[in-house]
């Protein structure tokens, strides 16, 4: 690490302690980051990136209430006296929720808001605005209200604010969080085209796959939030994988294949870290003699997949759920027949159908505003669908009462804080066996059984809004579960969330849907839907669009850019290779022999 | 009438206009109508009202529904209805119209029924002559630019703003989620309070996070650092702003004059 005379941004030994915290995370950050240069900030969740990206414009410990130790600078100027203003000309920044940044009326009064601050003259506010906007695409949209913008669209709108202000470093935490498959390809594309310009970036961001190719440097904190890597990506990410993804931090999805194939005993010298990398070190590699796919997939796959296994074969999960199909049918857990509904004006749903049978963990995609969400609210009751269109578990959800619903599907919302209705987290789960004529001491004992199963025991007596969040998540299932569901629908259910905490509650439900439950997600999560659906429902534009084995789905690339989806990286990089055919169809990281259950 | 605060406004030399002088100029009739007490005088201010908002307006079809339709008929269904409540003592010398049993409704009561329906009718049209033609951000800048309100009261209410149909949206989702769970079923007002004492910490809560991420967001945009800051849409006090007002309020003395002492 050379100490360049001045750095853009100088952090040494940068320890933040929120007001009501004990500990302080990060504990010990420190790094630089120079002019034109793109780093990436990893660690695990907890240690505190977050936090860190408030300190580098001075919001803490100038607007939060939060102590800080060590030295952060822009410039020179420590952030700690400098006003937020005068460090804003310098870092611009870019948060996770695109509608908590926006201010006034127009795309293009939202970009000149910033320079308008800073008393710029209006021509040169009018110059800036217009430069920035070009920069981002929406020059265009110039006069509509940024509400109509798509999230991608806000966010690219958030980028050209910071860009306005003439930041020479643009600060972005975890920009897109919030986005579909198309949003983040947006998003990424404008901030190449930011760091071409010689603007520094520094980006907290979980989803690698799509930041890994602009970053030039990578940090890394440990769960404490100490400086323990710092370095350019192939020193960091390519040598030191192993020990960051025992650390918890998310690699890209190329990577964390490559570690589960060399398990395997794939001999792959070079780590790769995006799809085509991947490609490329395949096709150099040999397969380990004794190499299956998995063990239940070898026969199936090796039978079906004709030696050319670029073409869109039959496989494995296909066959089996051609078995399923007809156990579906028989045991339908859901059932939806010439569903339309309107919303307003708008048809939302056009004469759907769709069957999920018992024990199916399906995935519900599809663009914003295609239907999906509507579709799976109409099942579970939340919208109430026309008479006969629906039946769950045998009811019809528009005629049955609600407390008898509430016993044959559970449905999650996005928020979980929409959904807790009592004072503490017992009664909360309690409510849903109350009044239903049960004896008091099974409530007790059937509630007290849930505590443990998703590990609240400890906070029984707590308000539900003071758990945390991975807290508020399980306990928003576990309400959800407690009546005695046997379906259960999820609305986004990793929306906004960090990825440790998505995989946990990927984890609970997939141990969940093993134990018989039957479940349905709506998800943007491509690699969520790879990883733990076995059958996929694209809606679009309010119809459906393609129900399949998820593997089926995603060989369909024509099928997903209609749909305004993308195909997931482990697919895009497995699909290109021609040397090993055994590996094409594989969707899953845990499909990967080696690969973590 | 627009609901986006943000809405450019619609041509039209009302839209031209300063939004103060919109507001100032019909001040003095609108005080004098919360006291007046006969029909007429809301009358012309009325016609006045429309007058002005025809001529210096584009008319769309909302607004003519509003003007023609939502005004009329309301302030007839609200006058005849408050013509029941006026005291029967007071107009006992007027005609009889209705008598059921010992009920007597006499022609005074549906006068003054009317003349209070028109009251308010007339308030609210002079009201609409600013609230028609002027959008949110051009009250805020005029409110900065002549009436020194500091700017960072008016641009952060503007902001709030934007937290009402976001609130709305919410509120709906918090409302679905607890009829879900079944929770404070039931009908009548007891069971409604409950309801609603539910919604209000999610609520909350969600408000508070919203409005905090808001704050930071245009704290790191520098907002608030100077104090003063560029204004690239002026709206200055013109000449024809003052004789607006003038004008306005000299046909009002004149009305006030000619048709004193309005019932009283």
């Amino acid at each position: 690490m050379t100490d360049d005379p001045a750095p853009l941004l100088h952090l040494r030994g940068v320890a933040i302690t929120h007001d009501g915290a004990d500990a302080a995370a990060p504990a010990s950050a420190s790094f630089d980051v120079r002019p034109g240069e793109v780093v990436l900030l990893l660690g695990p969740s907890g240690s505190g990136k977050s936090t860190l990206a408030l300190a580098t414009n001075g919001l803490i410990p100038q607007a939060v209430p939060a102590r800080l130790e060590g030295t952060v600078a822009v410039r020179g100027l420590s952030t700690r006296e400098t006003p937020v203003a005068t460090l804003a000309r310098h870092v611009g920044m870019v948060f996770q929720d695109p509608d908590a940044q926006l201010v006034t009326g127009s795309v293009f009064d939202e970009v000149a808001f910033g320079p308008e601050n800073l008393r710029m003259p209006g021509a040169d506010v009018l110059a800036r605005t217009e430069q920035a906007l070009r920069r981002v695409g929406l020059w265009d949209r110039r006069t509509e209200n940024p509400d109509r913008l798509s999230g991608g669209g806000k966010q690219r709108l958030a980028i050209a604010c910071a860009l306005a202000m003439g930041s020479e470093l643009l600060v972005l935490d975890e920009p897109t969080a919030n986005l579909d498959p198309a949003g983040i390809e947006a998003v990424y594309e404008a901030l190449a085209l930011v760091a071409t310009e010689g603007r520094s970036i520094l980006l907290v961001e979980h989803n690698l796959d799509a930041a890994v190719e602009m970053a030039d440097r990578v940090v890394v904190l440990d769960a404490e939030g100490r400086t323990i890597a710092d370095g350019g990506v192939d020193e960091v990410l390519r040598e030191r994988a192993d020990e960051l993804d025992a650390l918890g931090v998310w690699l890209p999805v190329s990577t964390m294949a490559a570690l589960a194939l060399r398990r395997a005993g794939w001999d792959l010298p070079r780590l790769p870290l995006t799809p085509a990398e991947l490609t490329v070190s395949l096709e150099a590699a040999e397969a380990p003699m004794p190499y299956s796919v998995s063990a239940e997939e070898e026969d199936a796959t090796s039978a079906v997949v004709p030696p050319n296994a670029g073409s869109f074969a039959p496989h494995a999960e296909s066959s089996r759920l051609n078995t399923e199909q007809s156990a579906r049918e028989d045991h339908p857990a859901v059932e939806v027949r010439g569903l339309t509904l309107r919303r307003g004006r708008r048809t939302v749903l056009h004469d759907v159908d769709l069957t999920i049978g018992a024990g199916e963990f399906v995935a519900v995609v599809g663009a914003n505003g295609a239907g999906k969400t509507t579709l799976v609210q109409a099942v579970a009751g939340v919208l109430t669908p026309p008479r006969g269109t629906v039946r769950v578990d045998g009811a019809d959800p528009a005629t049955i009462a609600l407390r008898d619903l509430s016993r044959r599907i559970g449905f999650v919302f996005q928020n979980p804080e929409h959904q807790f209705i009592a004072h503490t987290v017992f009664d909360e789960l309690a409510h849903g066996l109350r009044g239903r004529g049960l004896d008091p001491d099974e409530i007790r004992a059937r509630t007290a059984d849930m505590l443990t199963r998703f590990g609240l025991e400890a906070k029984a007596d707590v308000h539900p809004f003071l758990l945390s969040g991975g807290q508020k998540r399980r306990l928003s299932v576990g309400t959800a579960l407690i009546a005695g569901a046997p379906v259960l629908a999820l609305d986004e259910p990793t929306f906004g969330q960090d990825r440790a905490r998505a995989d946990d509650l990927l984890r609970l439900l997939r141990d969940l849907n093993d134990a018989g439950t039957t479940v349905i997600v709506v998800t943007h999560d491509m690699q969520l839907v790879a990883e733990y659906a076995e059958r996929t429902v694209v809606v679009h534009d309010g119809r459906i669009r393609a129900d399949a084995a998820t593997r089926d789905v995603f060989a369909d690339e024509a099928l997903l850019h209609e749909a305004g989806l993308r195909r997931p990286p482990l697919q895009q990089a497995l699909r290109g290779v021609i040397r090993h055919p055994q590996l094409a169809g594989i969707t899953a990281l845990r499909d990967l022999a080696g690969g973590r259950g | 009438m627009t609901l986006d605060p943000y809405a450019d406004g619609p041509p039209g030399f009302l839209a031209r206009t300063s939004p103060l002088a919109k507001l100032a100029a019909p001040l003095p009739a609108m005080i004098v109508l919360v006291v007046a007490r006969d029909l007429v005088t809301p009358l012309v201010f009325l016609a006045l009202a429309y007058l002005l908002i025809i001529v210096g307006r584009r008319m769309s079809g909302r607004v003519a529904a509003l003007l023609f339709l939502g005004i009329p008929i309301g302030a007839v269904i609200m006058g005849l209805a408050l013509g029941l409540w006026v005291d029967a003592g007071l107009v006992d010398d007027t005609p009889t119209v209705l008598r059921i049993g010992a009920w007597t409704l006499h022609a005074g009561a549906i006068e003054a029924g009317l003349a209070t329906g028109a009251r308010l009718a007339a308030i609210l049209a002079l009201g609409l002559i600013a609230g028609l033609t002027t959008t949110g951000p051009d009250l805020v800048r005029a409110s900065v630019q002549q009436l020194r309100v500091p700017y960072r009261i008016g641009y952060a209410a503007l902001a709030a703003i934007r937290f009402v149909p976001r609130f709305g949206y919410e509120l709906e989702l918090i409302r679905q989620a607890h009829r879900v769970r079944g929770a404070h079923g039931g009908r009548g007002p007891v069971a409604a309070v409950a309801r609603w004492s539910g919604y209000v910490v999610p609520l909350l809560a969600g408000a508070i996070r919203h409005a905090e991420r808001v704050a930071l967001a245009m704290d790191a945009r520098a907002f608030g650092a100077h104090p003063d800051r560029t204004e690239r849409h002026l709206l200055p006090w013109r000449r024809r702003d003052t004789v607006f007002v003038v004008a306005f309020w000299a046909v009002s003395a004149v009305v006030l004059a000619a048709l004193f002492p309005w019932g009283l």
